[in-house]
This record gives C-alpha cells, sequence and structure tokens, in this order.
C-alpha cells in the first residue's frame, strides 16, 4: 500500500473537498455497459459538461483490474477540479488517489471506511427509508443519496421510493444530499431538496454525453434549492421561500415555549411568519429548562 | 409564617424568603413537590437550547411557571456578553424581568469570575433588569455590585452544588451587615441549618436548590429549608443572645444566695 489513508489532493483539504462538495450539483456514476477502455473518455465528456462529482462504480470487474482505469479518472477529475469517488471498494479508492468512497447500506460500515481512509477522505452512504436517514445522522458521512426515486435497471428489484423520500432525507440530513435513480431531469429533485443530481445512464448512455451532462446541471442548478442554515448548532436544511414560523412548525416547536435568535437577533413572536429563512441564517432556539 | 415581614425585592414581595432553585430535581413530579412544600414563591431558571432530536421533556413541565416570580439565570456564560446575552433571550420569553447574572470564571470550582459578573450587571441594570448577581463572597464587590444597581447581592456560602455550608462566615456576615442591598446568600447551602444561621445574621434570603434536589426526599426536604429559613428570619428580627466568653450563671446576680446551714459537725 502506497498510502496509509486518502490524504489531501492537490491544494484540496478536507475542507477543500467538503466545500465542493457543498458546491456541487450532478454528480455521474459509471455504468456497467461502457466498456472499461471507454470510461476514460465518457467521464472526460462529463467533466466537460460540468459534473462535479464523479463516481466510479463497476460490478463486473474485481478491484484489481479497475485500478488503472480509477487512476486516469482521478487524475481527469482532479484536473477539471471535480471530487472523485469509488463505489465500495476501499483499498482501491486509497491506491487511486480518490477523494473518497460511496458505500451502500450492506458495504463496509462508514466507521470502519472513516477509520481505514482518515477524516480527509469523503464517505458517501446510500439511504433509501427515513430509519436510514435519520440514523445517517450518528455516522461519520459527507453526504447521502436518496434513491432510487424511480425505478431503474441499474438497481433492478429495488423499490422506487419517489421524490417524497427526498423531501424525507433533506429534512432529516445535516449534510448534502444527492438524489438517485431514474433521473432525467436536474430540476424536479432539487426542487424536491437534494443538493445535486446523480445519474447513470442520462449520461452514460446519452448519444452525446457531454451536452447530456451540461443541461442536466443547468437544469439542477436553476432549480429552486433548500438552504443550508445551522439551527441549535447543526446544519439543516430549509425549503425555497420558508419563513421562521414555518420551520418552527416542521420542527414540532410551539413559538409560544421558546426564544428565537436569529443571526445574533432575539426575534419577537409576532415577527415570525414574516421572518425569512436565507441562506446561512443561524437560529438559536431555546427555552427555560431546570436549574439553580 | 412570615406574615407582614415579607421580602422586598425589585418592587415585588415575596412571602417566603427562600428561592428554590429547579435543577438536578430526580423527576419533575418531585420537583413541584418539593416546590409546593418549600412555600418559596420565586423559583430559578436556566436558558437552554431545545433539544431538537430525541426527547424535549423539561423537568419544569409540572411547576405551573405562573405562579411564581421567574429568577432566570445566566449559567453557562463565562463572559460578560454571553451573560447578557442569556439575559436578554430570557428577557424575551415575556415572563421575567429578573436576571440571576452567573458568570463562571473557574471551570473547576464553577466560581464566579467577578469582574465579569461586575460588568454584566452594570450593562443589564442600565438596560433596565433587575439584577441579581451571584458573586464571591468579597465585601467589596458587593458594595461595587450595589453601587451600579444590582436589586440585590447574591454571595455564595460554598461552590455551587457543593453543599458544604457556610465557608467563610466572617466574609458572608460582614456583608450581611454593611452591604446596602438586600443580601440573598446563594450556593452551597446543604442543610436546613446552613439557611438557619444565615438567616439569623440577618440575610434577607437565601437561594437552595442542590441541597434540596439532592437531599432524599426532596419535598420534605424543601418543606425542612422552608421552615429554617422562617426560624432564622424569626430569630434574627428576635435579635440573638451575645456570645460570651465565660459561663453565666442561669440566675440574675441580683438574687440573692440561699444561705445553707453548716453541715452538721461530725463526732
Amino acid at each position: 500500500m502506497s498510502q496509509a489513508e486518502i490524504g489531501t489532493v492537490g491544494q484540496m483539504g478536507s475542507a477543500g473537498r467538503r466545500e465542493r462538495l457543498r458546491a456541487a450539483r450532478l454528480y455521474v456514476v459509471s455504468d456497467d455497459q461502457t466498456p472499461l477502455s471507454g470510461l476514460p473518455q465518457l467521464v472526460a465528456a462529463a467533466l466537460e459538461g460540468g459534473a462535479d462529482v464523479v463516481q466510479l462504480r463497476r460490478k463486473r470487474e474485481e478491484p484489481d483490474e479497475l485500478l488503472d482505469v480509477a487512476r486516469e479518472l482521478a487524475a481527469l477529475c482532479h484536473r477539471m477540479g471535480a471530487l472523485f469517488v469509488v463505489d465500495d471498494h476501499l483499498e482501491l479508492a486509497m491506491r487511486a488517489g480518490a477523494d473518497g468512497v460511496h458505500l451502500g447500506q450492506e458495504d463496509t460500515p462508514p466507521e470502519q471506511a472513516r477509520a481505514r481512509l482518515g477524516p480527509a477522505a469523503l464517505i458517501g452512504l446510500s439511504t433509501h427509508t427515513a430509519a436510514q436517514a435519520d440514523a445517517a445522522r450518528a455516522l461519520p458521512v459527507d453526504y447521502i443519496s436518496a434513491g432510487p426515486v424511480y425505478a431503474t435497471p441499474t438497481k433492478a428489484g429495488r423499490p422506487a421510493v419517489g421524490l417524497g423520500y427526498v423531501t424525507a432525507a433533506a429534512t432529516r440530513a445535516r449534510v448534502p444530499v444527492v438524489a438517485i435513480g431514474g433521473l432525467e431531469r436536474g430540476r424536479e429533485a432539487v426542487r424536491a431538496g437534494a443538493d445535486m443530481v446523480a445519474v447513470v445512464r442520462a449520461v452514460c448512455s446519452a448519444a452525446d454525453p457531454g451536452p447530456a451532462a451540461r443541461r442536466l446541471r443547468a437544469e439542477a442548478g436553476a432549480a429552486p434549492r433548500w438552504r443550508w442554515i445551522q439551527v441549535n448548532g447543526e446544519a439543516r436544511k430549509s425549503p425555497p421561500g420558508e419563513a421562521v414560523d414555518g420551520l418552527l412548525f416542521r420542527l414540532a416547536v410551539d413559538p409560544a415555549e421558546v426564544v428565537i435568535e436569529l443571526d445574533g437577533q432575539i426575534l419577537p413572536r409576532e415577527g415570525l411568519s414574516l421572518t425569512a429563512v436565507t441562506e446561512g441564517s443561524v437560529l438559536e432556539i431555546v427555552h427555560f429548562v431546570g436549574g439553580g | 409564617m412570615g406574615g407582614s415581614d415579607q421580602l422586598e425585592l425589585g418592587g415585588v414581595t415575596l412571602g417566603s424568603r427562600l428561592i428554590h432553585g429547579t435543577g438536578k430535581f430526580p423527576s419533575a413530579a418531585i420537583l413541584a413537590a418539593a416546590i409546593e412544600a418549600s412555600g418559596a414563591e420565586m423559583i430559578t431558571l436556566a436558558v437552554r437550547r431545545l433539544h431538537l432530536d430525541g426527547d424535549r421533556r423539561s423537568e419544569l413541565e409540572g411547576v405551573e411557571l405562573s405562579r411564581y416570580r421567574l429568577l432566570p439565570n445566566t449559567a453557562g456564560a463565562t463572559t460578560a456578553e454571553e451573560a447578557v446575552r442569556l439575559a436578554h433571550l430570557a428577557r424575551a420569553a415575556g415572563l421575567s424581568e429578573f436576571i440571576k447574572v452567573e458568570v463562571v470564571g473557574h471551570p473547576g470550582s464553577l466560581l464566579p469570575d467577578p469582574i465579569a459578573t461586575f460588568e454584566a450587571t452594570r450593562r443589564l441594570v442600565a438596560e433596565g433588569f433587575k439584577v441579581l448577581p451571584y458573586a464571591s463572597d468579597d465585601v467589596a464587590l458587593a458594595f461595587r455590585l450595589a453601587e451600579v444597581g444590582a436589586t440585590a447581592v447574591m454571595p455564595g456560602a460554598a461552590p455551587i452544588g457543593s453543599t458544604l455550608g457556610v465557608l467563610n462566615p466572617h466574609n458572608l456576615r460582614l456583608i450581611i451587615a454593611e452591604c446596602p442591598v438586600p443580601v440573598i446568600v446563594d450556593a452551597g447551602l446543604g442543610a436546613p441549618s446552613d439557611a438557619a444561621r444565615v438567616m439569623e445574621w440577618g440575610a434577607a434570603g437565601v437561594l437552595v436548590n442542590t441541597g434540596i434536589a439532592r437531599s432524599a426526599d426532596p419535598p420534605a426536604m424543601a418543606g425542612a429549608f422552608g421552615a429554617a429559613v422562617g426560624a432564622g428570619r424569626l430569630a434574627h428580627l428576635a435579635g440573638l443572645a451575645e456570645n460570651q466568653d465565660r459561663a453565666g450563671a442561669g440566675f440574675g446576680a441580683s438574687s440573692p444566695p440561699v444561705e445553707l446551714p453548716p453541715p452538721p459537725s461530725r463526732r
């Protein structure tokens, strides 16, 4: 093994990676149909079209067979300022110089992956249920995927969870949410709460992957987006147009029993419905407890 | 108890001179029963972030807050700025103009930072709060706090939660005797006798939390503290007998001694 863990690549430290992930709109996952030798060309086109994250996901080859192409894809991604992650294979990710790994619910547990890969690595986790999204909050993951939104041959046999689950995941997540599964457009999943859309076929099977990626990224980028805010010290997402009273309702908080501070200013109770939650808002919700 | 002897504090009148803390009780029901049994009319509270995930129940849920005068504290503050911010949050709840300024200056002992306590008190008084600073048992500091408008000063008897009782009776008596605003002894009172003792010296009141909350039977102990505070106050009003260095017989010097017959002579 050439390195003990995933380190920093170029100028992108662990903070830089996470910042890059926050800005990502399009996440392209490789397919199994494209021959291995054709992957660099496909990925180059996707990056040219604006892909922010690329995942190498191949179920037919052994990790050793993927090492060369993984290294090539990592170099391509990094040249374009994109992130490169490897599905499932921790050792492959480390040897290829990837930014991290994506894990399914049945793969290596995230804690183990974190211990193996170190703090700088990105770790993504697939989620399919609200319980999994809740559980992910306690796990050392940098993003969760939510899907399959629609039925997809890539995950044959797995029931579609619909856009409703994307919203459920966005409500629960403290990290970016990647919508995946049968998506052909960029808009609806972002509107439902995803931070970015992930596609396999919509780019990999497109007659012209570059323009396909460009269109998806533009749609995802232009869609009404949920905001990242801080509530009681934790990152949370808030749908577009949400006012503070709506946020409290969503959190099942009775405004009469709390005091709200927004960006350091106490909000009068009568003003809650008029005060919009905006990107980066810092909210403190406090109440009286026992004390001496 | 008390009757006409009530505590005037920042424009309100309290029938009991015991201020009841609400932290660290075994359950909400026990807390509510303890307050009830103590006869206290003012209770303390803390301001904390609402726990959004999981259990949101508060130990205060059994307490009808509207029945009491509320004294929110700034526990958790380690600077004057944090104390002021917590005071603002407490006041925004719309339930009280009182604030107990508590600025911890030493993490191990939780003893207050006198300078930050003074600064927070000064600023909050200027904003119209009725400020009761928890302070070290320092007579000069008590004067300074009174001077900037503290409603009362609250010198500690011993570190918060220690229940060690009165560690420095000399300092505490001096503050009680000379401070121009009411002195409410706070922190460290462990037994009802501790409370009675400082009340006998003339303290305007006491604040008790751990001594009740961590006793074997908090409601019964709250009743004991209530009675002790009342007894100590009555004793103070009555005026304690002065201590003497020498023994004094229990009869007056003016009474003539009984002439005893000489012992019968032995033959």
